[in-house]
């Protein structure tokens, strides 16, 4: 349910927003400003949403998250002061996150998230979901989706991050293109000498622009078996079958790899692999061996990477700014990842933005044309 | 057997909690970045800013709440970071970092320098101590929705200087003074006459008709014939203009309409620029204002609206309005501060700010341009970058990536990376380029750095030698200059006090001329630089020097309201500047623009005066001049690379 949005902007908000107003503009601003949120997962990652968020001014943001703050949660995040374990992960990042903007309603709840009925979250115009179980994942978009709620799902495993977003069979945006004006001969316009056509920004066309997304379920279910699929998977970036391991391991032990169980965990994940992708009648080869040792924890600058790019989608789209550009292509038909280190090679990290390999799948294809 | 501690390999994992690296720089990248060295496990951690919190910064740099606007940006970052991580070793120093207290030695403490700067003064200065120190130094910037990181390593990269960058635009004296065609023209202007009036006066800022502009005749004689002749009666009629003004006790009457020496802008100086027909042919002449005739034109019209208070554009009443009410305030204000006082002029001081707005305005409207609205002028004349806390971060991360690789020893692995707007046609968002290694012709990195400059020793002075050319165009601090004259004559010391009788004599008169060269050293940056000197003549007007080599453009100008520069180039009417528009024109461009933040307001001013040790006009301000560096998609990475660092995308 979208809210009205507040027409006045005050001079607080006008201050401290003018950098951004500089941007993308006062009517962005001020749909931000009319969009409540949903944060699930109050890790490293959530915790760079969350800041992200707060600061580019929704209306409102829910954080959500049942855990409990130990010893390591402090140091992977900036939210929870070290004197807080003990205490629910979201409480515990409440006062910090608010004091990041106190224009913005922000909220704790600590149930679990797979609790909550559906009606929950239709209070939101957007869903984030990170540390989320697969089910839970393709559950929440099956649902958001039938109500144009727009959801963007985001994890970080050791140096691999992905982030993945819905927004809907039809995705409606807008594209503001500067109108070109043809110079006037007896009006001045911008200068005496204006005698080149000009692009006046103060007229632009509006182009109306549709997307089409596919759903979560989708994308983690294509089929490789056939010939299809497989002359794609060259060029399918390695980092999918490493999520579907990760998301296997989180659904089987409830948890992600955790450095002090390491040799126990590294064996399972391989175990993993080995199951996952032959049942895809993929080699275990796909992920090779030492994959294991750097899906552990949340590295910091891998969080702040995807929760930088996961932040402005979700203030660019589930906020609905007008698109001075449009949604990134790559994340409307799928999902993002990052490419896993080869060899032993250190490497290098970067956001990737990227489909599932819906070529080849079903999945209808990213389809934008102007009305 | 692999152990971990985190995310990290045990060995990483100590490295990085034993070294020391320096972050230069507590702005919308420095937070970012101080709080992702903490979280990964870095434990030693300098932060040096010379700035203070204001209001507008609070949208990314998160580490800074309401109730500390005004207080020091490193040492409130400390504290911040100090909150969650109280364990980390963090030494905050407002201050610049290009004080000498910093030199060498200082560099030599850290494993790596980050850069999170926003001006390119700082820049070339840490760049040539990290060169100096051998010390890895990655390089960030980021402008709205873009940006870029680096990694400077002496001898196997580029330096920060090896690529000659694009200066800042700079407009010839006529146009400012007689044929503004453009809104920035005016507001260069404007600029101009708050300094003539108020702040400190420059002779490269003049205000009035030029009447030696190059349009008025054919005959280049005739124009110097002309210049001689109007500094001769200008004497009579050209008393500085601030002390004009403040006789005529800033009547506003008296500089719209009077004609009192040749200073009353709005109609006098118009009617003057009438008579010079020549620019008319071709050009819609001006329209002098009268004030009177404005006065009848009623009250302000208030428009009340959902928008910005500062987005309206009020008309030529309110404008003459609000420009009597800002002199009137910036002349108390000027009072207050006793004699000799001067101001300098802040996008953030309020007067100041409607002044500029008002004159700039009402010299649009003699001009026949549309008039701009407070917040439009704001960004030309502040040169303001809009800027995002989501890019920021994103570059942040990327920055402490690198950082690891050094650390790890895998340099070779370091990469430059752009962030775009949109993902390319591989569809990466993010996109990682080869490094390329240093340019033999650098200037600043090559074993024997030369240059050759073009100018004219009769008429070049010392002191612009010391800081139009060594310090602004060379990036010097503190230059040493000696004559390669077999006497090694010292022409310039960096001891105050010693050579200060030279800056007002001529190159000539130390017999400097054509073919001499010169021996440049600044021992704060460990630079030495071996200057050709070559006599011209006939350098374009407005020139005082060319470097041999560089690009054509116009001698760099003092602080003045440049739009912020991007490869758009020009003219700029659009209240979303730059980057909006700056959709890279083909696929494989990425435009990205140094990271240059707005004119310092007078507080920083204030420090860098003090740390500077003398005063001295430290151009910290600076557009966003575009760095177009193409990514080279085609680069051949072997496929072994390609796994790692391309992500591939479908």
């Amino acid at each position: 349910m979208i809210e009205k949005e507040e027409s006045i902007i005050s001079e607080e908000e006008a201050a401290q927003y003018d950098r951004q107003i500089r941007l993308w503009g006062l009517d962005a601003q001020k749909r931000l400003r009319g969009s409540r949120v949903l944060l699930v997962g109050l890790r490293g990652l959530g915790a760079e949403v969350a800041k992200n968020l707060i600061l580019a001014g929704v209306k409102g943001l829910t954080l959500l998250d049942h855990e409990q703050v130990t010893e390591e949660s402090c140091r992977a995040q900036f939210l929870i002061p070290v004197t807080a374990q003990g205490q629910n992960r979201a409480q515990a990042s409440l006062e910090r996150a608010q004091y990041l903007n106190p224009m913005v309603e922000v909220k704790a709840d600590t149930d679990r998230v797979e609790t909550k009925p559906d009606k929950f979250f239709l209070q939101f115009e957007a869903v984030c979901l990170t540390g989320c179980s697969r089910d839970l994942m393709v559950r929440v978009d099956q649902l958001c989706a039938q109500h144009n709620i727009k959801v963007f799902c985001g994890d970080v495993f050791g140096y691999h991050g992905y982030m993945f977003s819905d927004l809907g069979q039809e995705h409606n945006y807008v594209e503001e293109k500067p109108k070109v004006v043809k110079p006037k001969t007896d009006e001045s316009n911008d200068g005496p000498e204006a005698k080149k056509p000009k692009v006046d920004p103060n007229e632009t066309t509006m182009i109306k622009k549709t997307a089409s997304f596919c759903s979560l379920k989708v994308a983690l279910e294509v089929d490789w078996t056939n010939e299809k699929a497989k002359s794609s998977l060259k060029r399918t970036p390695v980092d999918y079958f490493l999520l579907h391991v990760l998301l296997k391991f989180r659904t089987d032990k409830g948890r992600d790899p955790h450095p002090e169980s390491f040799e126990a965990d590294a064996t399972l994940l391989r175990q993993i692999r080995d199951d996952v992708l032959e049942a895809m009648g993929l080699s275990s080869e796909l992920l090779p061996h030492d994959f294991v040792s750097y899906c552990f924890s949340e590295m910091a600058p891998v969080c702040a990477v995807v929760g930088g790019v996961l932040g402005q989608e979700v203030v660019k789209v589930g906020c609905q700014l007008p698109s001075l550009s449009s949604p990134i292509p790559g994340l409307e038909t799928g999902t993002h990842r990052q490419q896993p280190p080869s060899k032993h090679r250190y490497p290098s990290l970067h956001k990737s933005c990227g489909s599932c390999s819906a070529r080849g799948s079903t999945t209808p294809s990213l389809r934008a044309s102007d009305v | 057997m692999v152990q971990l501690v985190g995310s990290l390999r045990k060995e990483l994992a100590d490295s990085l909690s034993a070294c020391r690296v320096l972050v230069v720089g507590a702005g919308g990248i420095g937070c970012e970045l101080l709080k992702n060295l903490v979280l990964t496990g870095f434990k030693n951690i300098e932060v040096i800013d010379l700035d203070t919190i204001d209001v507008s910064n609070l949208n990314r740099q998160f580490l800074f709440q309401k109730k500390h606007v005004g207080k020091s940006k490193a040492q409130v970052a400390k504290e911040s970071v100090l909150q969650f991580c109280p364990t980390a070793n963090i030494t905050a120093y407002h201050d610049s970092i290009m004080n000498p207290e910093y030199n060498v030695e200082f560099f030599r403490n850290f494993m790596l320098v980050m850069n999170a700067l926003d001006n390119r003064a700082a820049r070339n200065h840490v760049n040539r101590m990290c060169l100096a120190a051998d010390i890895p130094l990655i390089e960030s910037g980021t402008a709205g929705y873009l940006g870029q990181v680096t990694v400077i390593k002496k001898g196997l990269t580029e330096c920060y200087e090896c690529q000659p960058k694009p200066t800042q635009k700079t407009f010839p004296g006529c146009t400012i003074r007689n044929t503004p065609s453009e809104p920035i023209h005016c507001i260069v202007w404007a600029k101009y006459l708050f300094n003539q009036l108020f702040g400190e006066e420059d002779a490269d800022q003049e205000v009035s008709p030029d009447t030696a502009d190059p349009e008025l005749t054919w005959n280049p004689a005739d124009t110097e014939a002309r210049a001689t002749a109007s500094d001769q009666d200008g004497d009579i009629k050209r008393v500085s203009t601030k002390d004009w003004a403040r006789s005529t006790g800033y009547d506003t009457v008296k500089l719209f309409n009077k004609d009192c020496l040749s200073e009353s802008l709005f109609k006098d100086d118009i009617q003057y620029l009438l008579t010079m027909d020549k620019l008319w042919k071709k050009r819609k002449a001006p329209l002098p204002l009268d004030w009177l005739e404005i006065q009848k034109l009623g009250k302000i019209l208030e428009v009340t609206g959902t928008g910005l208070k500062d987005q309206q554009v009020l008309g030529v009443a309110g404008y003459s309005q609000l420009f009597s009410r800002s002199v009137e305030t910036l002349r108390s204000m000027l009072a207050d501060k006793g004699d000799g006082a001067e101001l300098v002029w802040d996008k953030d001081d309020p007067p100041a700010m409607d002044f500029v707005t008002a004159a700039a305005n009402l010299r649009m409207h003699i001009f026949s341009m549309n008039m701009k609205s407070r917040f439009d002028i704001k960004s030309m004349a502040g040169n303001i970058i809009p800027a995002i806390a989501t890019t920021n971060a994103v570059i942040a991360g990327l920055i402490v990536l690198e950082a690891l690789k050094i650390l790890s020893g895998d340099v070779e692995q370091c990469r430059t990376i752009f962030l775009n707007k949109q993902p390319n046609p591989r569809k990466k968002l993010l996109v990682p380029c080869a490094l390329d290694p240093p340019s033999a012709n650098c200037y600043v990195c090559a074993s024997k750095p030369e240059v050759t400059v073009k100018l004219n020793v009769h008429k070049t002075l010392v002191l612009a030698l010391q800081d139009k050319i060594l310090k602004e165009k060379f990036g010097m601090v503190a230059p040493d200059v000696q004559i390669e004259d077999g006497k090694g004559t010292i022409l310039i010391s960096s001891e105050e006090g010693e050579t200060e009788a030279n800056n007002s004599k001529f190159l000539s008169d130390f017999g400097i001329r054509h073919g001499s060269r010169l021996q440049v050293d600044d021992f704060l940056q460990d630079y030495t630089l071996l200057v050709n000197v070559i006599h011209c003549e006939d350098l374009e007007k407005d020139v005082e020097f060319e470097v041999v080599g560089d690009a054509p453009d116009k001698a760099p100008t003092p602080p003045s309201a440049q739009e912020d520069k991007n490869v758009a180039n020009g003219n700029k009417d659009s209240a979303e500047p730059s980057t909006s528009s700056k959709a890279p024109a083909e696929q494989d461009d990425v435009l990205i623009v140094d990271s240059d933040e707005e004119e310092p307001s007078s507080s920083t001013m204030d420090v860098r005066m003090e740390s500077g040790g003398h005063k001295r006009k430290l151009h910290d301000a600076e557009t966003g001049e575009a760095s177009a560096k193409r990514q080279r998609l085609d680069q051949p990475l072997a496929a072994d690379e390609e796994d790692d660092d391309i992500i591939a995308l479908d």
